[in-house]
């Protein structure tokens, strides 16, 4: 059983509270600055004045370090490794590992590139552990997003969970026939069809009712749409979404003129 | 072949506390229905049987394999299960291969499959359906299909789980009659089911669960005349039963025949 | 003119060899609460989707005839103006749940987001028609998480929330407990006497005795008998025609043919009347 289909957390804190829209703006943002201001420690910076701070302050501060400890720090990792070894610029050699010769230039360029894309994926683990999927689309939708797009976007969003009710299910009826589906790789690749069959196979008749329930709760009504939740767009939300705006102007103007 | 259950607790990841000690010993060859509230255990129970649940605490012991030792592919060989949706398993281009897949993991010769696969195919009256893709076939039928894919492993064991919902007076028939063919066979079958008539005039034992524990156990008659405590796990006896509580009638008759009996009885 | 109206309804799916509708015509008064029985592949559920519109709007294939709602014909409405006057909940409670949705609250509100009620008005009659089926303590679970009958709870209220004027029911109690049963058979009763026009494909010949005013019995597509549940369930054609009869109607019958029932009584539907009518029996 899977209580939790999203990763959005439910806590009280000013993060929480602000717009969807406001949030998406702050993202933008902290990626905008990260990449594009010039100087050397900015996404550093970043990590330390923005990023940690914010996941205090909308009190997910456990999940998003076990999550930047666990999914965001090997990935940046890897390929902060990758570049390290495969950058061909500088001279200054420190070190040789066989043929790959790691320069200081290589490495530091490897080491800013990571801390961006750090900055890049905290920010938004922060939006989604602080978002509610159906706050976002609701508020998207009041913008004039179409109602099919937000459903589009939140049934992918549930299908993952669903596929894998689904597929647990399948992988219990076909053990339950005598499909061995452990033991060694040969073996589970000749289980495939019977897994994966009824899992397509299944989802097409799915399909197909799926598409009536929804229609007939007027899916494609004409009338003008309403919400259930009420999401809150204050001054506050406006005039931090002006400011952020504002940055984020001032980091491309600042790029393209010193380029 | 004996299931014996000694004790058993099962928690699911959630917390969910589904089974709270349960302990029930089934006979080689006995027809058991159990019956019970939406979310009383009663799946959880039988998915132990062939081991896709491990017990919390506990043992389940199918003849002398612990279950909680054996892979599910072994327990294949002596319990049969039937899922609820056959969507949910069906694969195969036609319906000879697909009643075909369960004997082969098995590994039994070819004669002794083809024996088996014929033999489910007619108890369940898809003989003349053989080459169709199962897909192409009604629900009903679809459901006729799973069926008989399980039917063909000739376990000792057979489970299923609510084979009546959803089907029409002929197809419960048949299934009566699939039930009844086993246990000429001397098989064990155990049914998960909500249709309590059905359950009446088909087994000689009935189990309610009621939140992850026994209620009540013992032979049919007894068991469904006891509405007061059936009713804690939202179940009512059956329409002959009932209507013979009403007339007065002292002893608890489940089925036509006791109900005629007991009527020509008192009228003499 | 009554307020449903069927004329001469003919269907046929695509890429099948027969029609599974043949020629069927049924009026139905509002707030009527009617059944439709039949064995499986009848046409029950092809004709539930006539009534909801599905059939021609969505199913494609040949469809001739006429099906009339309050004056509307199907034929003559887009399949989402239809909607808000015919309510459809269908057999499989797994795939009617929106996928849209987190909550079973916000669930159940989706249809009345998509006709555009006002928030305040939304939430009463969400927390209103939950509270009617007996599932308020779900409000906060994922619709994903439930159980076959709780999923099947949802669906019946997604629909109920939108306050159709003909609910159309495919049997809407498949997945439920006995005493579920009796109780969903109940609330759609309510709904009923308030004035919602009900129909509802079932097996279940007991409650249908019980709650529904008329029952219709269909064969191979095609109006076999119809009438109250007293003339339509005691009627010899349903066993000759493989249809299931309640404990009641069968026991009945084998007993007048032992002399244990009189002959002037008719055969019973309910366990009121088989307990009045075995009550009489005559001495042998």
């Amino acid at each position: 059983m899977h209580e939790r289909l999203s990763f959005h957390i439910k806590r009280d804190s000013a993060l929480h509270r602000l717009n969807p829209l406001t949030k998406i703006f702050l993202v933008l943002a902290l990626i905008l600055v990260a990449f594009l201001n010039p100087w050397y420690w900015t996404p550093h910076l970043l990590v330390l004045i923005a990023i940690t701070p914010l996941s205090l302050l909308a009190r997910v501060g456990a999940e998003y370090f076990r999550a930047a400890a666990r999914l965001i720090l090997p990935a940046v990792g890897f390929l902060f490794l990758m570049q390290a070894f495969f950058q061909p610029v500088g001279e200054e050699i420190l070190f040789q590992f066989y043929f790959l010769d790691v320069t200081r230039e290589s490495l530091m360029f490897a080491f800013s590139n990571a801390m961006r894309i750090f900055v890049m994926v905290s920010a938004f683990t922060l939006f989604l552990l602080t978002t509610h999927p159906s706050e976002l689309m609701s508020d998207l939708t009041r913008r004039g997003l179409p109602g099919q797009f937000s459903y589009v976007i939140i049934s992918t969003l549930q299908i993952l969970p669903q596929i894998q009710a689904r597929a647990q299910t399948t992988i219990a009826a076909q053990r339950s026939r005598g499909l061995e589906t452990e033991g060694h790789f040969i073996k589970r690749a000749g289980s495939l069809i019977p897994l994966v069959g009824p899992l397509v196979l299944g989802s097409l008749v799915e399909v197909e009712e799926r598409a009536i329930a929804i229609e007939a709760r007027g899916f494609t009504s004409k009338s003008l749409k309403t919400s259930l939740h009420d999401i809150p767009d204050s001054s506050i939300d406006k005039a931090l979404r002006w400011a952020l705006a504002v940055i984020a102007i001032l980091s491309i103007t600042l790029k393209l003129w010193l380029s | 072949m004996n299931i014996e259950v000694r004790d058993l607790h099962f928690v699911y990841p959630t917390g969910f506390e589904a089974l709270k000690g349960i302990s029930i010993s089934i006979g080689a060859g006995e027809q058991v229905a159990l019956v019970g509230q939406n979310g009383a255990g009663k799946t959880t129970l039988v998915r132990h049987f062939n081991g896709l649940l491990r017990p919390a605490s506990g043992s389940v012991f199918i003849g002398d394999w612990d279950a909680a030792r054996c892979s599910v592919a072994k327990l294949a060989s002596r319990v049969g299960y039937v899922f609820q949706n056959p969507d949910e398993q069906l694969f195969s281009r036609d319906v000879g291969t697909e009643v075909r897949f369960g004997p082969r993991n098995l590994g039994y010769p070819k004669e002794k499959a083809d024996g088996l696969v014929e033999r489910a195919l007619s108890l369940t009256g898809l003989t003349d359906k053989v080459e169709i893709n199962p897909y192409d076939l009604s629900p009903t039928w679809r459901k006729m299909v799973a069926l008989a894919s399980v039917i063909a492993m000739d376990t000792p064991v057979v489970i299923f789980d609510e084979p009546t919902t959803g089907q029409d007076a002929a197809t419960i028939a048949r299934i009566a009659h699939v039930i009844a063919e086993l246990h000429a066979l001397g098989r064990t079958v155990i049914t998960i089911t909500h249709d309590i008539d059905f359950c009446a005039e088909n087994f000689d034992r009935v189990i309610a669960l009621s939140n992850g524990q026994v209620l009540l156990d013992g032979p049919a008659g007894e068991v469904l005349g006891q509405e007061e405590i059936l009713a804690r796990t939202y179940v009512e006896p059956p329409q002959l039963t009932r209507l013979g509580k009403r007339l007065g009638f002292k002893e608890t008759v489940r089925n036509q025949e006791e109900f005629l009996a007991v009527v020509a009885r008192s009228a003499r | 003119m009554a307020f449903v109206n069927l004329q001469n309804v003919t269907y046929q799916y695509p890429l099948t060899k027969s029609p599974v509708l043949q020629d069927i015509t049924l009026q139905i008064e509002e707030g009527e609460f009617v059944a439709i029985i039949g064995p499986n592949g009848a046409g029950k559920s092809t004709l539930c989707y006539a009534l909801g519109g599905f059939v021609p709007h969505f199913f494609k294939g040949e469809f001739s005839g006429m099906v009339e709602v309050a004056g509307k014909k199907s034929s003559d409405a887009t399949l989402d103006e239809w909607v808000l006057t015919v309510g459809l909940a269908f057999q499989n409670p797994f795939n009617q749940i929106s996928g849209a949705k987190y909550t079973v609250f916000e669930e159940i509100a989706f249809g009345l987001e998509n006709t555009g009620v006002p928030r305040e008005e939304m939430k009463s009659r969400v927390e209103q028609a939950m509270a009617q089926t007996g599932i308020t303590d779900l409000s906060d679970r994922s619709p994903y998480t439930l159980s076959g009958g709780q999923q099947q709870r949802v669906a019946l209220t997604s629909i109920l929330v939108m306050q159709p004027r003909l609910l159309v029911l495919d049997e809407p109690t498949s997945q439920l407990d006995p005493i579920g049963t009796r109780e969903v058979f109940g609330v759609i009763r309510a709904m009923a006497e308030r004035g919602m026009t009900v129909v509802m494909a079932e097996h279940k010949m007991e409650w249908i005795a019980q709650f529904a005013d008329r029952v219709i019995a269909l064969k191979d597509g095609a109006t076999l008998l119809e009438g109250t549940p007293q003339e339509v369930l005691t009627s010899d054609l349903l066993t000759e025609n493989g249809f299931g009869i309640s404990r009641y109607t069968s026991v009945a019958r084998e007993a007048r043919r032992r002399k244990r029932w009189r002959a002037d009584v008719p055969l019973p539907v309910t366990l009121d009347q088989a307990a009045e009518g075995f009550a009489f029996t005559p001495p042998s």
